[in-house]
C-alpha cells in the first residue's frame, strides 16, 4: 500500500467518527436488533419443525434413511450467506429471505446432529418397544426423544445460538435485520451511522454469547423462540411468495452453466478463495501466537492479560463479514481486504484457544526448567511452546477448513474470490452463473472438509489436548 | 556447600509447619540420602532449598549465598548452581534429546542465545549435550525425540542436563520412584559416581532405606517436617530406618 493509500485509509477511518447518537437514531436502531433476533427464532422454528421429522426418519432407520443423511450433509456444506443469496431470489429481498436461508441451514444441522443421536441411543428400550408392534412414530416419541432428551435440549440451544450470530450477517447479502442496516450505511456513505450500528453489533454478539452460556445450562429457556419466530413470521410475510413464482425462478437457475469466459476465469477465481484462506490463517497465526502468550496467565502479569483478552474478545465478536465490511471500505475492494478479514477475525478465535492451550500445558517441565535458572523467554520457547505444538496446530488446522468456507463467501461483500462472481452473477439476474458458482462454492467447501479430515486422520489428530 | 540452619517453612493455611528446625550440612563431594514417609517433608525441602517456596524462619546458604536474600538476577544466578532431578516428567517431550540436554545451559545463556540455538545449535553445543549423554551412557540417542525414549533414558537425559548446569549441588527428589529395581541401581550409582567426580554436593530424597544404606555417605530421617536422624551409613542398622507413623 502507497503512502497516498495509506492517507487515503486513514481519512476513510477518521470519517467513521464520531458514531450517530443522535436520540432519532437510537430511538431507530432497535428495530433491526430485533428483527434479527426474530429472524433467528423463525429460522429455528421451521428447522425445527422439519429437522426432528426427518432426524426420526433416519433415527428409527426408515427405508431410504441413508439417503437423507447424504442430503442433509450435502445441504449442510452451502455455507449460510450463500444461501441467503439464493433466498433473495426466490423470495425478495428483506427479513422473509435472511429466515429462509437460516431455515434451510439450520434444518440441515438439527436433521443431521438430532439423527446421530438418535442413531446412537440405546438399542435395548428402543428393541423392546419396538416388539410392542408400536409404530415409528410412537417408538420416537416413547423411546427415542426420551432417551436423548437431554443432548437434544443442549444441542439446540446452542444451534439457536449460531442462528443468532448467523442471523447478523445474511443481512449483509439483503437478508434483513441488523446486517442490510449496516451494508446500507457504508453503501450510502453513512459512516458514522454505520459505526453506530458496528458497536450496537459487537454489543449484540456478545450479549448471544452470554445469553448462549445460560441456554446450555437452561436449555428450556430457548423455547422462548417459537412464539418469537411466529410473530416475525407473521409480521414479516415474504413479498413475493408465489409457489409458481418460486418454482419458476429456481427452474431458471438450471442447468448452471458458465459462458466461455467465465469459465476461463475460474481456476484463477478459485485460487484466489484458497489464497484467501491461506493468507488470513496465516496472518491470525503470526498475531495469536505473540498475542495468546502475552493473555496466558502462566506467561505473564495478570493485568496485562486481561488487557489482551479484551483484545482478543472484540476481535473475535466481530464476524468475518462485518470485519470485511469495514475492510472494504478502507483498505479498498478486492482478496486483500479478504483475507484481513478472515485474519482479524481468526486471530481472536485462535488467540483464545492458543492461550488457553498454553495455559494447560503440563506444568512440572515448565517448572524444571525454572530451575535451572532460565528466564522467562527461554522458558517459553523450550518449554510452554513446544508443549502446547499438539493443540496448536490442530487449531490451526480445524480454522483453515472453517476459513476455506469463509473465504467463499467474505466475496460477496467485493471482497474477491468466487463469492465476489457468486454476488455479480445475482445481481446481474445471471442465475445459471450464480447456480454454477454456488455448486463450486459447495465443492470447495465439502473438498476442504475431506482434506482436512485426511490429513488429521493421518496423524491421529484427535480435538481434544493430549 | 550446602548448610542448613533451623530451618521452619508454613504454607498459607496450614496449622502445622511444612518444615520445624530443619539442620543439616553437605559438603562438596558428600553424598546425602533423605529418608521419611510422604509427607514428611522431603519435596518441601528442595523446595525451599531452590527458592521456589519462603522460609518463615532460619536460613539456607548455598556456596557464600544466603537463599532467602536473592531475588530476580541473584535468584536465577542462585538456581543455576543448583540441579533439580525429579521423579520423571520434567523434560519437555516433544523436544529433541539434545534440545532437552542442553536446557541445563538457559541459566547462562541471553534469551538470544537460546533462541538462536533452538534454530541452530552449533557443533560446540552438540558436542557438549552429546559429552554430557556419552556420560550417562546413552550418547547414540543424541538426536532422539524425547518422548521416544524409555522410563530410564528419560531418567538420564534428566542427569545429563544436570550436568550441563555445571552445578555445584544437585537435588534428587525421589530420582527413582517410577523405575524397576535393576534400572534404579543404576541410576543411583551413576548419580553418586558424578557427585564424587565432580564434587557436587548431593542430596537425594528416596524412600527404599537399603537402597540409601548401599550407595550413600549418610542417611537423614525426616518426619512430620523435622530431623529425626542423621547419621553416617557406618553407624546406621537397617532396622533403625523403620518410621513409627
Amino acid at each position: 500500500m502507497s503512502l497516498h493509500g495509506l492517507l487515503v485509509a486513514w481519512n476513510t477511518i477518521r470519517s467513521f467518527f464520531p458514531p450517530d447518537l443522535s436520540p432519532s437514531y437510537l430511538s431507530y436502531v432497535w428495530l433491526p436488533v430485533v428483527q434479527t433476533i426474530g429472524m433467528a427464532s423463525a429460522g429455528m422454528v421451521i428447522a425445527l419443525c422439519l429437522g426432528i421429522p426427518l432426524a426420526i426418519f433416519v433415527g428409527t432407520r426408515a427405508p431410504g434413511w441413508r439417503v437423507v443423511v447424504t442430503l442433509l450433509s450435502a445441504l449442510r456444506a452451502i455455507p449460510d450467506l450463500t444461501l441467503a443469496i439464493l433466498a433473495v431470489v426466490i423470495v425478495g429481498l428483506g427479513p422473509p429471505a435472511g429466515m429462509a436461508a437460516l431455515a434451510a441451514f439450520y434444518t440441515a444441522m438439527v436433521g443431521k446432529v438430532f439423527a446421530e443421536l438418535f442413531l446412537a441411543a440405546p438399542p435395548a428400550p428402543l428393541g423392546s418397544l419396538r416388539a410392542t408392534g408400536a409404530s415409528r412414530l410412537s417408538v420416537a416419541l416413547f423411546g427415542l426423544i426420551p432417551l436423548t432428551l437431554p443432548d437434544l435440549l443442549t444441542f439446540g440451544a446452542y444451534s439457536f445460538e449460531c442462528a443468532l450470530r448467523a442471523s447478523v450477517i445474511v443481512g449483509a447479502v439483503g437478508g434483513g435485520g441488523i446486517g442490510t442496516e449496516l451494508v446500507g450505511a457504508i453503501n450510502g456513505l453513512d459512516y458514522p451511522r454505520a459505526t453506530t450500528l458496528i458497536v450496537v453489533l459487537a454489543l449484540l454478539v456478545a450479549a448471544i454469547d452470554t445469553a448462549g452460556w445460560f441456554m446450555r445450562k437452561h436449555p428450556r429457556i430457548a423455547l422462548v423462540l417459537f412464539p418469537i419466530g411466529i410473530a416475525t413470521m407473521i409480521l414479516n410475510p415474504p413479498q413475493i411468495f408465489v409457489v409458481r413464482h418460486a418454482l419458476v425462478t429456481f427452474a431458471a437457475m438450471f442447468p448452471p452453466l458458465l459462458p466461455a469466459q467465465s469459465l476461463a476465469r475460474l481456476p484463477a477465481l478459485i485460487w484466489q478463495t484458497l489464497e484467501i484462506a491461506l493468507g488470513g490463517t496465516a496472518l491470525a497465526v503470526a498475531v495469536a501466537i505473540p498475542l495468546a502468550l502475552g493473555s496466558a496467565r502462566n506467561v505473564v502479569h495478570a493485568g496485562l492479560v486481561a488487557v489482551l483478552r479484551r483484545f482478543l474478545d472484540v476481535a473475535r465478536a466481530v464476524p468475518e463479514i462485518v470485519w470485511g465490511l469495514i475492510l472494504v471500505v478502507t483498505a479498498g475492494i478486492g482478496p486483500l481486504a479478504g483475507a484481513l478479514a478472515l485474519g482479524i477475525h481468526s486471530a481472536g478465535v485462535l488467540g483464545k484457544l492458543f492461550a488457553e492451550a498454553f495455559e494447560n500445558v503440563d506444568r512440572a517441565p515448565v517448572e524444571a526448567l525454572a530451575a535451572t535458572g532460565a528466564g522467562r523467554l527461554p522458558m517459553v520457547a523450550f518449554g510452554i511452546i513446544p508443549l502446547a505444538m499438539g493443540p496448536l496446530a490442530i487449531h490451526t488446522m480445524f480454522r483453515l477448513e472453517w476459513n476455506v468456507r469463509a473465504a467463499t463467501v467474505v466475496g460477496m461483500i467485493g471482497a474477491g474470490g468466487i463469492g465476489e462472481a457468486l454476488y455479480n452473477a445475482q445481481q446481474h439476474m445471471q442465475y445459471q452463473q450464480m447456480m454454477a458458482y454456488v455448486a463450486v462454492t459447495w465443492l470447495l467447501v465439502i473438498l476442504a472438509d475431506a482434506v482436512g479430515e485426511r490429513v488429521r486422520n493421518r496423524l491421529g489428530w484427535k480435538y481434544v489436548t493430549e | 556447600m550446602l548448610e542448613i540452619e533451623a530451618l521452619t517453612v508454613r504454607y498459607p493455611n496450614q496449622p502445622k509447619p511444612a518444615l520445624e528446625g530443619v539442620s543439616m550440612r553437605v559438603e562438596g563431594g558428600e553424598r546425602v540420602a533423605l529418608v521419611g514417609p510422604s509427607g514428611g517433608g522431603k519435596t518441601t525441602l528442595f523446595r525451599a532449598i531452590n527458592g521456589s517456596v519462603p522460609s518463615a524462619a532460619g536460613a539456607i546458604v548455598v556456596g557464600e549465598t544466603l537463599v532467602a536474600q536473592a531475588h530476580g538476577a541473584a535468584l536465577r544466578a542462585l538456581r543455576r548452581r543448583i540441579a533439580v532431578i525429579a521423579q520423571m516428567h520434567d523434560l519437555v517431550d516433544r523436544l529433541a534429546v539434545y534440545q532437552n540436554v542442553m536446557a541445563g545451559a538457559l541459566g547462562r545463556w541471553s534469551s538470544l542465545h537460546a533462541l538462536r540455538f533452538l534454530i541452530h545449535p552449533n557443533r560446540r553445543e552438540l558436542g557438549e549435550a552429546h559429552a554430557a549423554l556419552e556420560r550417562v551412557g546413552i550418547a547414540e540417542k543424541l538426536r532422539s525425540r524425547t518422548s521416544d525414549l524409555s522410563g530410564g533414558q528419560q531418567q538420564r537425559v534428566a542427569i545429563a542436563r544436570a550436568l550441563v548446569q555445571r552445578p555445584s549441588v544437585l537435588l534428587a527428589d525421589e530420582p527413582v520412584a517410577s523405575l524397576d529395581p535393576v534400572l534404579s541401581e543404576q541410576i543411583l550409582q551413576l548419580l553418586c559416581e558424578l557427585a564424587r567426580e565432580r564434587g557436587l554436593a548431593l542430596l537425594c530424597s528416596l524412600h527404599q532405606p537399603q537402597l540409601a544404606m548401599r550407595y550413600f555417605d549418610r542417611v537423614i530421617g525426616l518426619q512430620h517436617g523435622r530431623v529425626v536422624f542423621d547419621r553416617p551409613v557406618a553407624q546406621l542398622e537397617a532396622g533403625t530406618l523403620v518410621f513409627a507413623s
